[in-house]
């Protein structure tokens, strides 16, 4: 068996009004469009991870939250209703998912083996949350390839910011360690939201596109700062100043997505591809690739 | 009179999922004691506020009549499901929804196939709702402070009041936040720290004595020092629903939930 390798991240926030917007027949919740700009920077981003033909899609959400340990979705087929707790109006997806049960286990094994606490979820009937369906949804709505699951474990927020991100950097690197050991072509996704301020009235209707723009011009402009430093590829210099960009824009990075997932890359001082930014009830989102096969950093095939 | 019962109750599904081990069996035995409480009271609704139930942009209700299914915990997946199967009194929470923009606060019903229950209301109606009465749930708007979950309170026992509702006010949240992160052997659970076991015991100590203006005095200091359940929010909506006074309260019980305090308490009226 080949040795596996990550062949490409994507940062690739959540916002369900993504979804809301495309109206797929997954959904339930019907809308005249909306939040085109992002929509288009996913279909970018649909485009080049057709091209990359991965195995496996590793997704890391904030809205899968878990107290002991880090968990992995690890049933091998998941479907049902995943109806959004908070915009339950614009968020009712029928999901079917394959998980790629081999992965997830070699994943939770890597993670113990560097101390973690790692759980295996092998409940059927569990729903899987809005954040982990609407990244792979944007990605990849043909749900045709197997997804690896992880929850966020709260460490962020119950410990500090510090503490809590040196452990996600620890998951990054034992899902490396796994995708390395079971030979899988792997592409990461980073569920999280850059800026997190939003609004606390929705527009009605939802997708009343008059009504959309960042909620502070701070958070904005941390936004822009981070953005034109990924796309330098500082990579080194966004994690030194990514405490104080979670602090000063309520940055959702914060619940541990965006380290786990340049951990398991490694950290490469890689340029990094902007699809698109836009905002979603102000909150700040950008679709953005580092791809390591282009780079030179992953074999093609 | 309006408020037949008030109830603080722990929302962690251990006690249910797990009744055989001791530690977690003593929370389910008083849970079941305070459900027997509750019965006798004879509330016709049962108003429930639960921290797990997160919302961010308005004060959210259950709108949908009935609803069933079958829940699972995104942390103790694996001790199995928790089924649910609830009525909803639609016109007292249609009443609460249209009096709350009064308070300045915004609200609104939820009505979805689908919609994922909290593991703390589940938890909460199963055993304390053995008559199935119907009920008015609420959500924890992370934005609301305590001053504001008390109005919230208040306004949901007002609008009972107007419709003649007998009621039971019913919170369900923790009460020290500090939890153990890893795996423990769960019979040997116990408080995380003993400065949390104090506070717990103090606070308690002060409701079981009726000594409710030392105890509310004290709820913003404990709730910070104990890093209690969502700023102990969940005692905020009672107290807005009971209007701040209770004769006493009998404490069923107190224990850990993987380190975090839990108790049951009933407060009389």
């Amino acid at each position: 068996m080949a040795k596996g390798e990550i062949i490409a991240g994507y940062l690739a926030p959540h916002p369900p009004h993504l979804v809301y917007g495309e109206n797929p027949p997954q959904n339930e919740a019907r809308s005249q469009g909306g939040w085109e700009p992002l929509r288009w920077a996913y279909e970018r981003a649909r485009k080049t991870l057709a091209e990359l033909r991965p195995d496996v899609l590793l997704v890391h959400s904030p809205h899968w939250i878990t107290q002991q340990g880090h968990h992995f979705l690890g049933v091998p087929h998941l479907s049902g209703k995943s109806v959004d707790p908070i915009f339950p109006n614009l968020f009712r997806y029928n999901f079917a998912l394959d998980v790629d049960v081999e992965l997830a286990e070699a994943c939770a094994a890597a993670g113990a083996e560097l101390g973690l606490t790692t759980k295996m979820m092998r409940n059927p009937r569990f729903r899987v949350d809005y954040g982990t369906i609407t990244t792979l949804h944007m990605m990849r709505p043909q749900w045709d390839i197997p997804v690896v699951g992880l929850s966020a474990n709260n460490s962020p927020y119950y410990l500090t910011t510090r503490e809590g991100l040196e452990e996600m950097d620890l998951l990054g690197r034992a899902t490396r360690a796994a995708i390395e050991a079971t030979g899988r072509r792997a592409v990461l996704l980073a569920s999280n939201t850059l800026c997190h301020y939003h609004f606390h009235e929705e527009p009605e209707p939802p997708e009343d596109m008059s009504k959309e723009h960042p909620e502070n011009m701070a958070g904005y402009q941390w936004d822009m700062r981070i953005i034109e430093m990924l796309r330098r590829g500082e990579v080194k210099k966004t994690f030194d100043l990514l405490p104080q960009f979670i602090d000063e824009a309520f940055a959702e990075v914060k619940s541990g997505a965006f380290t786990w997932m340049f951990a398991a890359m490694g950290y490469p001082e890689l340029a990094g591809e902007l699809h698109g930014y836009g905002t979603v009830i102000g909150t700040g989102n950008a679709v953005m690739e580092w791809n390591l096969v282009k780079a030179g950093l992953a074999r093609a095939s | 009179m309006t408020v037949v019962a008030a109830l603080l109750v722990p929302g962690s599904p251990l006690p249910y999922v797990q009744p055989a081990n001791p530690p977690w069996g003593a929370l389910a035995a008083a849970l079941q004691a305070a459900g027997t409480a509750l019965t006798a009271a004879a509330p016709e609704t049962l108003i429930v506020y639960s921290t797990q139930w997160l919302a961010v942009l308005d004060q959210l209700w259950l709108t949908r009549p009935h609803m069933h299914g079958v829940h699972v915990d995104d942390n103790w997946h694996e001790y199995g499901d928790l089924p649910y199967d609830i009525r909803i009194d639609t016109e007292l929470t249609a009443a609460i929804i249209a009096a709350t923009p009064a308070l300045g606060i915004r609200a609104k019903g939820v009505n979805y196939d689908g919609f994922p229950l909290d593991t703390g209301t589940i938890v909460a109606t199963h055993f304390l709702n053995h008559a199935g009465r119907p009920l008015a749930v609420t959500s924890n708007n992370l934005y609301h402070d305590w001053e504001t979950t008390a109005a919230i309170g208040r306004g949901a026992v007002a609008a009972a009041a107007g419709l003649g509702r007998r009621v039971a006010v019913i919170g369900v949240g923790g009460l020290s936040g500090s939890f153990y992160r890893d795996t423990i052997d769960s019979k040997d659970d116990r408080i995380a720290n003993a400065s949390d076991d104090a506070w717990n015991q103090r606070m308690l100590a002060l409701a079981a004595a009726g000594q409710f203006d030392e105890f509310l005095a004290l709820c913003p200091e404990y709730a910070q020092a104990a890093k209690v359940d969502m700023g102990f929010k969940h005692c905020a909506f009672i107290m807005g629903g009971i209007g701040g006074r209770f004769r006493n309260a009998t404490v069923h019980g107190y224990g850990p939930v993987y380190g975090a305090g839990a108790a049951v308490i009933e407060f009389h009226l």
